[in-house]
């Protein structure tokens, strides 16, 4: 994983709502965690085993101790102090548009059209959002307030459940 | 509301055919029930007449029904109806881009349980994903029905299942075939298509305003009129059949077993009609896969859980619980 990713990375999740993130890839882990509101994002990365194969099994558990590498540096560089702090402010008063069921999310219509809203659109009460889909009934969500996307907290295609926020609205 | 063009008398006049039977009633008595003149009378059966209705009218015996035609509009569909309210309300178009938008409408409007909505041809028949269904012209029944279950919207997707059986047991009921539904309710006649089943629902995150069942069913197609494309997936009543199926009757026969099943399912829930469903169900016990958004999953159908959810085991036992997916058998 190239440090410029790592970084983006950290932008996003320092932006998002998300508390704690980890991702795992060919041996390389990355852990990140909002250690409390307000404060900056840690990051730490966990290398893969320099020789997976040759190790045996008991060594091997070791080097996969956690290193706060380079990329704990990181963090301390770009991540700007005040930037999560007036988001965990805001999303107390943002409109949490959830789902009224488990299913699939769509955020377009079909594969190839563009997604009903996106970050930056300012919606109408009832502006469709996105489809929750499941056994093949459809369910188009509503933003049920006037105001402006603000997140899109779920992935298209991604498993839903009841009561799941998936947008948050800043109204109007 | 003034959609469709059924008039209380005209409703009550074909009542009066089908308890006859086929058999003849005076013009006397028809006046009388119908409570107007006996040229009002000639005046309606002309409309009938002009609709495709075959009428014999013989001197001193009155008027009977010798066919009806193969149509779809209010009149066919009401003439011999059992149903207690679905389809008691019918809006016909003769073409409609799809019947879904206008059942949409219908229900925001306010529209009552049971209301029809049904085309001669839709010009934007759609299935998952905004996948074109081929509805030409004449050959198929193309209908939504309205419904405003009182059930959390959580449950709401259970009534796709419950709507394939009840279309299944309607085919079954009126050609003898047995068909096949593939999870969760595409149905099937020997390995091919016939029937396709999509459902919308409007609903609050606590209750459900309404639910839009949409119907297509390939009837009397023939192989020709199926596009070249899907024509190794596709099939028609009529050719699984060997003869042409009318299509008002289908439809009765559709909506006296969804509305049977449904208020079943309101009084003992989703036990009875999972009974059912797995008795239809082609892909219990056999591998499959499931396409999913985010990758496909091979696997054995083990059947599906209480709420409906397939029930797939892959080649490392574990088991997957599918809310949504195409199947490839």
């Amino acid at each position: 994983m190239k440090i410029q990713e790592i970084r983006e990375l950290i932008r996003l999740i320092d932006q998002s709502s998300i508390d704690e993130f980890v991702y795992e890839q060919d041996g390389t882990k990355v852990h990140m965690k909002k250690a409390a509101a307000g404060a900056p994002v840690q990051a730490v990365v966990a290398a893969p085993p320099a020789e997976p194969i040759a190790k045996p099994a008991a060594e091997e558990a070791k080097p996969q101790v956690q290193a706060p590498v380079q990329a704990a540096n990181v963090q301390v560089e770009t991540i700007p102090q005040e930037a999560p702090k007036p988001k965990t402010e805001n999303t107390e008063n943002l409109h949490k548009i959830t789902s009224p069921m488990v299913g699939t999310f769509y955020a377009a219509p079909s594969p190839d059209a563009p997604p009903y809203v996106k970050v930056g659109d300012k919606v109408q009460k009832d502006t469709v959002v996105c489809i929750i889909e499941a056994m093949k009934l459809f369910n188009e969500i509503e933003a049920e307030v006037n105001g402006e996307i603000v997140e899109v907290l779920v992935q298209n295609g991604q498993l839903v459940e009841y009561g799941q926020p998936l947008f948050l609205v800043k109204p109007e | 509301m003034a959609h469709g063009s059924q008039s209380d008398t005209r409703k009550k006049l074909l009542e009066l055919f089908a308890e006859a039977n086929g058999d003849f009633i005076s013009g006397q008595k028809i006046s009388e029930i119908l409570g107007c003149s006996r040229a009002a009378v000639w005046k309606h059966i002309e409309e009938l007449r002009k609709e495709g209705f075959e009428l014999e009218a013989v001197r001193r015996l009155g008027y009977r029904i010798v066919s009806t035609p193969d149509k779809v509009t209010a009149n066919e569909i009401q003439l011999g109806l059992k149903t207690k309210t679905f389809g008691h309300f019918v809006h016909f178009v003769e073409e409609v881009d799809s019947t879904q938008k206008i059942a949409l409408r219908l229900a925001y409007d306010g529209a009552k349980e049971g209301t029809l909505v049904i085309a001669e041809q839709q010009t934007a028949g759609r299935g998952r994903m905004d996948r074109k269904w081929f509805s030409p012209k004449g050959t198929g029944i193309w209908m939504s029905l309205i419904l405003r279950p009182p059930i959390p919207p959580q449950k709401a997707p259970q009534l796709t299942l419950l709507t394939a059986v009840a279309v299944c047991q309607a085919i079954q009921q009126v050609t003898g075939l047995v068909p096949d539904i593939k999870w969760p309710n595409d149905i099937l006649l020997n390995g091919k298509k016939c029937v396709g089943i999509l459902t919308e629902l409007q609903a609050d995150p606590d209750r459900v305003h309404s639910v839009i069942i949409g119907i297509g069913v390939n009837v009397n197609q023939t192989i020709e009129q199926f596009p070249e494309d899907i024509r190794t997936v596709a099939t028609s009543l009529a050719m699984e059949k060997g003869e042409r199926i009318k299509r008002a009757h289908l439809v009765q026969e559709i909506l006296l077993q969804l509305e049977r099943l449904y208020h079943q399912y309101l009084q003992h829930g989703f036990r009875p009609i999972k009974l059912l469903w797995e008795g239809y169900a082609v892909s219990i016990g056999k591998k499959i896969t499931a396409h999913t958004l985010n990758g496909s999953i091979k696997g054995t159908a083990l059947g599906i859980t209480d709420e409906g959810l397939l029930m797939l085991e892959d080649e490392d036992k574990h088991i997957h619980y599918i809310h949504s997916a195409d199947i490839q058998l």
